[in-house]
Order: structure tokens, then sequence, then C-alpha cells
């Protein structure tokens, strides 16, 4: 389905709308920060900065932390009151959560009204989509993790949705809980799910930039400064805190939810488990088709053209390596060259570059980097783009004559 | 401007001083929250001094933007 195409002028005017505001505040942020310290480039780079962050203060908090029910609570009680600056890196972890998911978020906005999840982005969409899977579920593990009266209702939450899901909810809920009830089995449980997706988010960042050529991956100086300092300040300002120890006996008629984290629970107010279930399945679903329906434009008003994956034409090959770093989608290798090129410049070349075609979008970069003639486009000669400019300066030639 | 910058990094030294100091002070009285706090607040003074710095032209732009 291509929203474009069903409601042309409508979805796209509004989205342009939307770009044009997003350019905007990139603008009057460039005149208060230089360009290149400007946060808004840096969106997917801070949050690998709030996810060291996390990871960091997470292998301190792992040293200390009991996963056993009437461990749990005390050892978070130890590390906060106890153990010097344990309540800062609780603070910190927390703090950094959010940051984590602000910027994942900001990262997010920012790509769907810039564009950057068409054609070849939609590897990098995907994967981030998962990543964010991940850091909410990852979230909700961490607030259980510290076994306060919130944490046991929200055990008691998130078993009643795993429950309500059709045929495999009890083995999900059995799974989930190490038995049939809570027991010391259910923290080591959600101390697992809280450590092993941590972990694999770094699989799937691998995964978001296979096909990005150069990834901003890091902030500069100022923003790391200013990050972990801020989240310094608000552990020392706002300290976390648990609320009251679990007592699985007394149901909590009120709960602190996270916004960030926690709103799913939020809506067991108003809607049963199961539909709360479909309501996340349905926003994730459409959050992965975004690339595929979500287009302001159809290809054919992009002027998308099919120009067939670059070809290296080997005897011209110098292993320069240029294609290579030009490559914005990584779609060239280069490999120890298994014999001379053919033209004098190829002769004494030791690498040869090879396209790798699941990557190449036919954008033509490849062509303008390669001085030796070296790659081409198969339905796209650079005879035929002579021939388009010529026939483009035709009109003006006969206004001359 | 530059000397408009330069008065701001001044400041922002001395108040970086301050959060020094109080993070010495946290340190000495065990109060680690405001030591926490005070280590925040410096590197948060420490990133603005940065940023004039950039302003004033003494911390270059990227090599691709010279």
């Amino acid at each position: 389905m291509n929203v474009a195409a069903d409601r042309p002028g409508r979805y796209g005017r509004m989205m342009t709308s939307v770009l044009r505001g997003t350019l905007r505040l990139d603008v009057l942020i460039n005149r208060i920060y230089p360009t290149d310290f400007n946060p808004l480039y840096y969106t997917g780079g801070l949050s690998n900065l709030f996810l060291l962050i996390l990871v960091l203060s997470g292998v301190f908090l792992f040293f200390y932390y009991v996963p056993s029910l009437g461990g749990a609570y005390d050892s978070i009680d130890y590390i906060t009151q106890r153990v010097p600056y344990g309540d800062i890196i609780r603070g910190i972890h927390r703090y950094a959560a959010d940051g984590f998911i602000v910027a994942v978020l900001l990262h997010l906005f920012r790509n769907w009204f810039t564009d950057r999840y068409l054609f070849s982005r939609d590897n990098p969409w995907i994967s981030g989509m998962i990543l964010l899977l991940f850091a909410g579920f990852i979230g909700v593990t961490g607030y259980q993790l510290v076994w306060d009266d919130r944490a046991v209702a929200l055990t008691t939450m998130f078993a009643a949705m795993l429950q309500s899901i059709p045929a495999i909810g009890p083995l999900l809920v059995r799974l989930f809980l190490g038995g049939t009830g809570v027991s010391d089995e259910t923290l080591v449980r959600i101390l697992m799910l809280h450590i092993f997706p941590a972990s694999t988010l770094y699989l799937f960042l691998w995964w978001h930039y296979t096909r990005i050529r150069h990834p901003k991956i890091w902030p500069p100086a100022v923003w790391v400064l200013f990050c972990v300092g801020l989240v310094f300040l608000l552990a020392g300002l706002i300290p976390a805190t648990s609320t009251g120890a679990a007592a699985p006996a007394v149901r909590p008629t009120t709960l602190p939810l996270d916004v960030f984290f926690l709103w799913p629970f939020a809506l067991l107010n108003v809607m049963p488990p199961g539909a709360v279930v479909v309501l996340l399945v349905v926003l994730f679903v459409l959050g992965l088709a975004i690339p595929y329906i979500s287009r302001r434009e159809a290809p054919p008003q992009m002027g998308v053209r099919h120009a067939g994956v670059a070809q290296v034409i080997d005897g011209n090959c110098t292993g320069c390596e240029l294609c290579y770093y030009d490559c914005p989608y990584n779609a060239i290798i280069m490999v120890p060259s298994p014999a001379p090129g053919l033209s004098k410049a190829a002769q004494n070349r030791t690498l040869l570059a090879v396209v790798i075609e699941s990557r190449c979008v036919e954008c033509g970069i490849c062509i303008g980097a390669c001085p030796f003639e070296a790659l081409e486009l198969p339905k796209f000669l650079e005879r035929d783009i002579r021939a388009q400019v010529t026939d483009a300066l035709r009109p003006a030639e006969a206004v001359r004559s | 401007m530059r000397t408009a910058y330069r008065w701001g990094i001044l400041f922002l030294c001395a108040v970086a001083l301050v959060f020094a100091l109080g993070i010495v002070v946290g340190e000495a009285t065990d109060r680690w929250l405001f030591g926490g706090a005070m280590i925040g607040g410096l590197l948060i003074a420490y990133s603005f001094v940065l940023l004039l710095l950039r302003k004033m032209g003494l911390v270059g732009p990227r090599k691709a933007e010279r």
C-alpha cells in the first residue's frame, strides 16, 4: 500500500510541513550552537552515550544486587544507603535510562520527519524499531528488579498481559515467573530479562550501522560533558527512590508510573490486558511498516530511476579506494586484486573494488567518485547522461543563436 | 563579542571552582548526593566553557569543515 498514491497530497503536505518545522528548528539551534555541536545532528550518538552510561552504572549495581525475594529490596537499600556514592550511581542508572529513551525518540522522529527511512535506509529503521522495543522492555524489567510494592504490582500486571495472549499465554506466564507463582526464581528471570536484552542491544546496533558508511556514533565533547553532568546533577538533586517494601498481600491503590517506560501499565486503568497487548503489537507493526507505507511521494514522483546495480569495469580499476570511501551505503568493498588491470593506471594495483549487489541503491555516487572510469551504472551509462545534458542545453543554444 | 565570551569563560571557571569545592565538601562530610550533584554541576560548567571556546574559535571545527 502506498499512502501517497491512495491519498495524494494530504499526507504529503502534512509531512512536508513537519519537515519544514524540523529544518527551522535546525536553523534556530545552529544560531546558538556551531553546526558541528548541534545536538539534533547527534541524536544517535547521544543514545549511544546514554547506553554506555547505563552499561557502566549497571555493572556497578550488578555487583551488589541480590536477585531473591528477600534480598532484592534490601540489596537496593544497601546500595542506596551504605555503598559510597551508591545512591548517585543508582540515580545515574535511572536518569540515563530516561535520557536514552528521549534520545532514541528524538532520533526516531527526526529520521521519520526528514525521510531518512526510505529505500536502503529501511534496514537501520527496522533495527532501530527493534532497539526501541528492547529498550522499553529493559526499562520495565529495571523497575521490577527493585522489588518494591510498585515492582510487585508491575509483575502482576505484566503476568496478566502475558496471560491474555491466546494459546501461549499460560506458558509465557510460567516461563516468566519460573513456576506457578512469584518466587526467588522470578527475580533471577527478571534479572536475566534485564541484562540479556541489554547485551543484545549492541548486536542490533551493529545491524543498525551495517549499511551506513559514516555513522555519527558519538556526540561532540560538549554534549558528552553536558549529558554526563546532567545525569550526575539529577541523581544528586532528585535521588532515585524505591516505594515501600514489597508486600504481596497488600494491593497498592496508586503507583508512581514512569512516563517513558510504564505508560502501557497506565492504560490498564481503562483497557483490559489483552487490548493493551494488541495495541502494543499494532504500534510496533506500524512502526516497522513506516518505510513502506508512509512515503510522502511515490517513487515515480521522486524521479527514481532504475539504473541497475553499479558494475566495476575490472580493467580500469586502480584499487584507489575512492569509491569505497564515498559509498554511503557500504556497498563497495576492496579485495586483493587477483591480477593487474588493463589500463596503464591499473597495472600496479593491489586492490580491486567489488560491489555488494544487495546493498547498492543505484545512486551513482561511486561513478562520480571514480576518476578512472572504472564504474558504471549499466542502465544509465555516461553517454546517456551526456545525451541528456546536450538535450537540456539545446534550447539555450537555440535562444543564443 | 570575543570579550563577552572571555568574561563568560571566566565566570564559568569561577562557578566550576565553586563546584569543585563542593565536591571536596561532599566527600569530607560523606554527603554523597551533594558531592555527586557537584560533579554534575562541574561537568555542565565545563561543557559551556568548551562551547564558548568553540565560539571564540580557539577549539577548531572538524577537519572536514576547515
